[in-house]
């Protein structure tokens, strides 16, 4: 008796157990990244049963159709209004359309955007597709994310859709590429492409800033011996070796280096990466940059900004954070936001240029887009097909998103001729990046995520921790330790 | 007269499992919130996330950590992190509960203000510490970073690169970033072993202190042979504390140093952490947990035995 009491407590227990695991489980949310085929046709109009028996002569008055909510992730938050905030550009631009997409589908959709921050928006994003928890209608995403999120089967393959709108034939080849995944499938709509150049202080540099790595070394002696650093950049391992794609990869792909082999493996032990990790271990050796390019956390823009440091190879969307500024001759630049390196530039105190490169090589930089995904479990996919249509069918309102958040030139071509494109910042910029050839860092690898940190301890190790060190033999264990998990 | 014996019997067999229902709603918590995901966990570390969804790989993901080099790097640092953090914080903490026993003046306010440390968050705590020394610009980097002071080139802790080895590969000595990593969780941790070391202090018998006194015995010989084996059980306690939030804790090492300068600080939370959400590699994260759950069980059980036999002997 009290050993069947037991048994029946025990497998009460287990029914309560049982039962709380499916209570708290997610829905059956589809794991597998499905193929959207076609828009989904479903109109969220909210359908009253058919009435059985007929009611007699009662007028039948359609319901209104429910406003959706139409939910984004952005790193930029509306209601934040400082002026001093990193983000401002981002913040003012989804303050201003946010209103006008909303009068523009009213009855339709109301846009909810949940501000999400840069570092963090892939992880939250893959564990909620995972765990089948709610995700966005669309996100902004980088190209370099785009391949994690494919691997996760986080994002939906919007080719068929895209390519039956009008503006896909007005996408630049470069930018499709960043979004197609290794199945040749289209995962993200590319807005704006993020190339990489670098700013310089254009009185430091009298001469014009060196144009190969012989002359920069000559130039960085000088301006040491005047105690200026020749030039400041990301150098360090934080943000998951987000470095890899910064400075490193400017100078790696200047010397005519790379990082794969074009089929998927890590390529790293070239005789031009050796050159170029030679070189920068000298520079280092040598101090020509600031201490502060080691510590992580951006503080190596200090030295920019109060012009200490005479030069910062970054993306072009870093105008927006390097500020305020003050120039060599003293001259303040001090509004705090974006317009500080705006101004710097047109007054030519500021100039942009291309990464050096040795003789008979093309300057190289890094290629990043800037673009929308559609998450998979998407409850509104077609808000967002609405929303990215409002951005890219409209020119003016695609290059106002691409002066805004997008923070590069503009994905779609006859975008590029546009006016508001041809301020002294934005023609500055096309010179330079028209001089390099611009190109993701990632190539071919389809573990970015893995090869960053990776790519970038070792290039911290040789440079900075142990100068000492073969670098061939270094390279040749990372990529080694890399292809072994292909 | 049947009614009444089942009522009866009703009485006795509710009364008999009134404590399993008592408890039941404990048991289901405990199952949901550590068994499930353990469980889960282990289901995990079997796994590997496609664009399709989950893959069974058998036991790849454990071989791919143990084939990667960083692995057996950060179980060297966290070795060193553990025995400096530990070893500091308890040593420290002893001392100043030794202190704060004397009946000194202003000890309620002493005590006070060594709470605050215990208040603040890891994440905050380290921010705080970055500051400090952040290159050039840190409160304390125009000291450090003086050539005079600290010849010949100065010291940028965040910066400077770790000495050479003195056995192999294993990081020893560390990197002054480690050193400071360690200073500033023995900083926060410092309170709560504190307080705990000197509230048993409070329980050992003036008695026992003021015989052995009597007897000759020195202050030394007072704390090593009386006042350290009483206080033990906190000492363990304490000890267990450190244990696990050092070999758990990312916070810190997340906003101090983030794994930097290059590796030098990658414990094996910190790499957790990484593989988990830097990489999305959620296999090979279980796979990591698992290992340092194991790795935690031994250490306790190894403390809670060695404890107990010094116990016995006593």
């Amino acid at each position: 008796m009290k050993s069947k009491f037991r048994s029946f407590l025990i497998v009460l227990v287990l029914v309560v157990f049982t039962a709380a695991l499916v209570a708290c489980s997610s829905p059956a949310a589809p794991t597998d990244a499905p193929v959207v085929d076609e828009p989904v046709a479903e109109e969220p109009v909210a359908e009253e049963p058919v009435a059985e028996e007929p009611v007699a002569e009662e007028p039948v008055v359609e319901e209104p159709m429910e406003v959706m909510d139409f939910v984004t992730w952005y790193q930029y938050d509306e209601n934040n209004e400082d002026p001093a905030s990193d983000e401002r550009v981002g913040n003012a631009y989804l303050k201003k359309t946010i209103p006008e997409f909303n009068a523009d589908f009213a009855g339709k959709w109301n846009w909810v955007n949940v501000p999400k921050a840069w570092d963090k928006m892939t992880q939250e994003l893959v564990a909620a597709v995972i765990a089948g928890g709610d995700v966005p209608d669309l996100i902004e995403l980088g190209g370099q994310q785009t391949i994690t999120y494919i691997n996760n089967g986080a994002l939906m393959d919007l080719s068929d859709w895209a390519k039956a709108q009008s503006w896909y034939e007005d996408l630049d080849p470069g930018a499709i590429i960043t979004c197609t995944g290794p199945d040749g499938g289209l995962y993200c709509i590319p807005t704006a492409e993020r190339p990489a150049l670098t700013y310089v202080w254009a009185e430091h540099y009298p001469d014009g800033y060196p144009t190969t790595p012989e002359q920069f070394m000559v130039e960085a002696e000088r301006l040491k011996s005047e105690g200026t650093y020749a030039w400041t950049y990301f150098g360090s391992t934080a943000y998951d070796g987000s470095g890899t794609g910064r400075m490193v990869w400017s100078l790696i792909s200047s010397f005519g280096g790379t990082y794969d082999d074009g089929q998927g493996n890590m390529l790293l032990n070239t005789p031009e990466n050796v050159a170029a990790i030679e070189f920068l271990r000298e520079t280092i050796a040598k101090e020509y940059q600031p201490e502060t390019v080691f510590a992580g956390g951006f503080v190596e823009e200090d030295s920019f900004k109060d012009s200490s440091a005479a030069a910062i190879p970054t993306g072009l969307f870093g105008y927006r954070y390097i500020n305020p500024l003050t120039a060599p001759d003293g001259t303040k630049y001090e509004k705090g936001n974006e317009n500080d390196m705006l101004d710097a530039i047109a007054d030519g105190k500021v100039v942009m240029r291309p990464m050096f490169a040795p003789e008979g090589q093309t300057p190289g930089c890094n290629l990043d887009i800037q673009g929308f995904g559609i998450p998979t479990g998407a409850k509104n996919v077609e808000a967002a097909y609405d929303y990215i249509n409002w951005i890219m069918s409209d020119l003016d309102r695609h290059v106002e998103f691409v002066i805004g958040p997008g923070a590069g030139f503009p994905s779609l071509k006859s975008a590029q001729s546009h006016p508001d494109m041809q301020t002294p910042f934005y023609q500055q910029a096309a010179i330079a990046v028209n001089a390099s050839v611009c190109t993701n860092w990632a190539g071919s690898l389809e573990r970015p995520a893995e090869a960053a940190p990776a790519i970038m301890n070792a290039v911290y190790k040789l440079v900075k921790e142990d100068p000492s060190l073969d670098i061939a033999t270094e390279l040749q264990s990372v990529q080694d330790e890399y292809n072994a998990n292909n | 007269m049947q009614q009444r014996t089942a009522l009866q019997s009703f009485r006795y067999r509710w009364r008999k499992s009134l404590p399993f229902w008592l408890i039941l709603p404990t048991i289901v918590v405990i199952l949901i919130v550590q068994v499930y995901p353990a469980i889960y966990t282990g289901w995990l570390s079997l796994q590997e996330r496609e664009p399709g969804g989950w893959l069974y790989v058998g036991t790849k993901n454990f071989d791919r950590l143990f084939a990667a080099g960083i692995f057996p790097e950060s179980i060297g640092h966290t070795v060193v992190f553990l025995l400096g953090y530990t070893i500091f914080t308890l040593t420290l903490g002893f001392l100043i509960a030794l202190l704060l026993k004397q009946n000194v003046r202003l000890s309620g306010l002493y005590i006070t203000l060594l709470f605050i440390p215990w208040i603040i968050a890891d994440v905050i705590a380290g921010l705080v510490f970055r500051l400090l020394v952040t290159p050039d610009y840190g409160l304390f980097s125009g000291i450090l970073q003086n050539p005079a002071l600290i010849p010949p080139n100065g010291l940028s802790v965040l910066t400077a690169t770790r000495p050479a080895p003195w056995f192999g590969n294993f990081p020893f000595p560390p990197s002054p970033a480690m050193i400071y990593l360690i200073l500033a969780a023995s900083w926060r941790a410092l309170p709560f072993v504190t307080l705990l070391i000197l509230a048993a202090l409070q329980t050992v018998p003036a008695e026992v202190i003021e015989s052995a006194r009597i007897d000759g015995a020195t202050g030394f010989q007072l704390t090593r042979h009386i006042t350290v084996p009483l206080i033990l059980p906190a000492m363990v306690v304490a000890l267990f504390n450190l244990i696990i939030g050092g070999m758990n804790g990312v916070g810190m090492v997340f906003s101090l140093t983030g794994g930097g300068p290059g590796t030098s600080t990658y414990v094996i939370s910190y790499l957790l952490y990484v593989i988990g959400w830097g990489q999305l590699r959620f296999g090979r994260a279980a796979a990591l947990a698992l290992l340092i759950a194991f790795v935690n069980w031994i250490l306790i059980f190894s403390i809670l035995r060695m404890t107990r036999v010094n116990e016995s002997r006593r």
